[in-house]
């Protein structure tokens, strides 16, 4: 009643539901569970479809269709997959003891090897005509197989091509080694274009040898490590240090993290005629007050729209600590803004205006610009 | 029997259309679909506007289904007359052409047309949608993990959503339920708190994504008073099926009304009361991350609550006029016992301004669902809360965590809770 494959789905798919069942109530896990019980149900699934069309077996009271049948035809041909199952429950066992490196790279190799093998196994019993076993290996396996591999190339030359971008000693020499690259590919690619004569391993030959280039060299500077990359004081820094005045200083030169523009943002703050504005999405006119939601990152865009470099700054009021320690920054600001300029700022007020002594306020060091803010 | 007979014979068996698994499945398949579409009681159905922008929507999607089912039918109805006129039955491999270039180029045609009358009304309708300008009412609408806040700013004139209120204007912070004026154009302002949400009220319009550092605006109008139901559209974690809202509509005087209850001083509970038992249970236990607007605490001093030190998001629940509303936790379970919440959603239009705004009385409070919230919030709705699993958020919970309070200290909240309204 029960065909071959249909005793290993079943067999599989019970011990599924048992190693759930079993982890479920002795880990308690809930992805584990989740991914076990997912297993059991889907072999449980194969397991009824095979049973279903009875495994395609062949009853050997019908000695004619008994002979022809895949399996009274050729025998297994020796396969390298099992050394590779060997050596990946080698690595996984030594990675249990070891490092979890090991253990992902054993277990990836487990199950790389064993689907191959069960792949081969089950190809070269599906016919008598070796040829046509071969077909049908590649029918099943490729849609798989070639992605996985199509990805795994492409992820070591990307990675490969990102240790030399980092690599290199400069901004300007990584800007001339993409001018280099595209070239050559758009070269390479011209070539290929013009002279279709050329021979197919020609192409693979000459690619092979750039990409074992580019695996080589991008091992060598992985190694060597990446640039020294120079930061620059932020307008956090500034704020920390209760700079935000109406003084030029470093940070305002080469302020790393600071951004001009954006889409989206709670309200673009006008600093023109020694006044400050607020024009809300959603509201028609200008405003004197702003309200923001209470501990959510707010972005505004500062307009400087005055004939003099500004600054917008907002004191955030934070609460203390046991010790009388602020809990959070004290204050944000923009760098200072050229006139004309703009400068986004994230603000994050984590206490209603009730809690603070005469509420919050935007204001423009060196000016009596004030723009109230209502948090509720 | 040779091998092409036992493979036809295993076909035959198995995957013909008279085969009687094939034929149980697919009658199965056809009871499943025409049950699909007997729900009555659907307050999420998209077939069913109630307001301007939804109707927009919908005069765009009914003449495009239509298109689009004529179609289907005509395709479906050619390859079913394909299939079982050519059906092999042993015959020969007809010759293999071409085609016919004009066919081609007609059905290439077809479909262009069709596409573009189609491209038209979309793309005016999607610009439509978007104009948020000229709001009679603008609301701030916040989302984090697994609740909706709801902030109603006070503009330049020191209205709120167009209505002055009766005594000094204030920010109004609610959750759960939007209330909005009816026939008015409301125009929300979204954003999020931690990860990415989407609003969305279908019998009022389409959905918009809430973006942490992103304010986007879009449009609801709702021709009649009632409530609107609606659902997180973007997953966001654990409890994304239990965040739920709704939009409540009232008439002008209702909501000018809703307004001024909104904006009313606090009173607290009459001494001695069990209420005011729960009030001191609740500066001492709920505070910390429950906002309640006038609570002062046992030195008279203003009770100000601290969530972005407890909490991931930042946030808790203001709970200044909780009885005001017919939901808690998310909009997931309701503040009203199942009578008192039939009586409010199929109130007509013209009694259900005075039904809502009645709030939750004495007999309609649904005290097992709002104890049991109380008992053990992380047992009732999934959270992250476990104290022994924070290690990411450092040690602040996403979701209200387990309280241990005694039975005493749950009746004195709910006694405590239900005066605030």
């Amino acid at each position: 009643m029960f065909t071959t494959g249909s005793k290993l789905l079943i067999g599989s798919a019970g011990a599924a539901w048992v190693f759930a069942l079993v982890y479920g109530i002795a880990q308690g896990g809930t992805l584990g569970s989740l991914g076990l019980v997912s297993a059991a149900v889907a072999l449980s699934l194969l397991a009824g479809l095979n049973l279903f069309v009875r495994d395609s077996n062949v009853s050997p009271l019908e000695p004619e269709a008994f002979d022809a049948s895949p399996a009274a035809q050729a025998t297994a041909r020796p396969s390298l997959w099992p050394l590779l199952v060997a050596l990946g429950a080698t690595t996984m066992t030594l990675g249990l003891v070891t490092s979890r490196t090991f253990f992902v790279v054993g277990l990836i190799a487990l199950v790389a090897g064993t689907l191959e093998w069960l792949v081969a196994g089950w190809s070269e019993r599906a016919s008598g005509e070796r040829g046509f076993n071969a077909a049908a290996r590649d029918v099943m396996i490729h849609p798989l197989e070639l992605p996985v591999a199509a990805a795994i190339a492409g992820a070591v030359v990307v990675y490969s091509f990102s240790r030399v971008m980092l690599g290199l000693p400069s901004k300007s020499a990584t800007v001339i080694a993409f001018a280099v690259v595209a070239a050559a590919l758009l070269g390479l690619g011209t070539i290929v274009g013009l002279r279709p004569e050329l021979s197919k391993a020609t192409i693979t030959g000459a690619l092979s040898v750039v990409v074992v280039a580019l695996i080589a060299a991008g091992a060598f500077a992985g190694l060597k490590g990446e640039r020294h990359i120079e930061s620059h004081l932020t307008t956090g820094d500034l704020a920390a240090k209760d700079e935000c005045t109406a003084e030029e200083t470093e940070a305002d030169h080469d302020a790393s993290q600071t951004v001009a523009s954006k889409s989206n943002v709670g309200a673009e703050i006008v600093f023109e005629n020694d006044e400050l504005v607020a024009d809300v999405s959603g509201f028609g006119g200008d405003f004197d007050a702003l309200t923001v939601v209470r501990s959510n990152p707010t972005n505004v865009l500062f307009h400087n729209e005055s004939h003099h470099h500004a600054r917008l700054v907002l004191d955030l009021h934070p609460a203390l600590d046991g010790d009388g320690q602020p809990v959070g920054p004290e204050r944000v600001c923009t760098a200072l803004v050229d006139p004309g300029g703009t400068q986004l700022l994230t603000v994050v007020i984590n206490r209603p205006s009730i809690a603070v002594d005469g509420g919050f306020a935007f204001v423009v060091p060196g000016s009596d610009a004030e723009l109230k803010v209502v948090v509720p | 029997m040779n091998r092409r007979a036992i493979e036809q014979k295993v076909d035959n068996d198995v995957t013909s259309p008279s085969s009687p698994h094939v034929r149980r499945l697919v009658a199965g398949a056809a009871a499943g679909v025409v049950l699909s579409s007997c729900a009555s009681d659907a307050p999420q159905d998209t077939w069913k506007p109630a307001g301007d922008y939804a109707q927009e929507i919908h005069d765009l999607q009914w003449p495009i289904f239509m298109i689009a089912g004529i179609v289907g039918l005509i395709v479906f109805g050619v390859v079913l007359y394909a299939v079982i006129k050519f059906r092999d039955r042993g015959q020969p491999i007809p010759d293999q052409g071409h085609g016919n270039a004009f066919v081609e180029y007609v059905f290439i045609a077809i479909p262009a047309l069709l596409l573009a009358g189609i491209a038209v009304p979309t793309v005016a309708t999607v610009i439509s949608l978007n104009d948020t300008d000229d709001a009679d009412c603008v609301v701030n609408v916040t989302g984090q993990q697994w609740w909706w806040e709801f902030d109603y700013p006070v503009d330049a004139d020191g209205d709120i959503c167009g209505f002055k209120p009766t005594g000094e204007a204030a920010p109004i912070v609610t959750s759960g339920q939007m209330v909005i004026p009816t026939d008015a154009k409301v125009v929300i302002r979204g954003t999020s708190r931690d990860v990415i949400h989407s609003f969305w009220v279908p019998k009022l319009n389409g959905k918009r994504d809430m973006v942490p550092g992103r304010v986007h605006t879009w449009n609801f109008h709702a021709s009649q008073p009632g409530i609107y139901a609606g659902q997180c559209a973007e997953f966001c974690g654990l409890s994304h099926a239990n965040m739920r809202m709704e939009i409540v509509a009232l008439d002008a005087a209702d909501f000018q009304a809703w307004i001024d209850n909104q904006l009313e001083p606090y009173q607290s509970p009459a001494a001695g009361t069990l209420a005011a038992a729960g009030e001191a249970t609740f500066v001492s236990q709920c505070s910390r991350c429950h906002q309640v607007d006038g609570l002062t605490d046992a030195d008279g001093d203003l009770v100000v609550s601290a969530p972005e030190q407890f909490v991931w998001s930042g946030a808790a629940p203001n709970l200044t006029n909780l009885m005001t509303r017919n939901t808690f936790a998310g909009g997931t379970w309701d503040l009203v016992t199942p009578d008192c919440r039939d009586d409010v959603w199929e109130a007509t239009p013209s009694e259900f301004g005075a039904k809502y705004l009645a709030g939750v009385s004495d007999d309609c409070l649904n005290e097992i669902d709002l104890k049991d919230w109380l008992r053990n919030a992380p047992g009732k709705k999934p959270m992250y809360a476990d104290p022994e699993k924070l290690d990411d958020t450092d040690g602040k919970t996403r979701g209200m965590p387990y309280l241990a309070l005694s039975e005493d200290q749950i009746n004195e909240l709910v006694a405590y809770l239900l005066e605030r309204k």
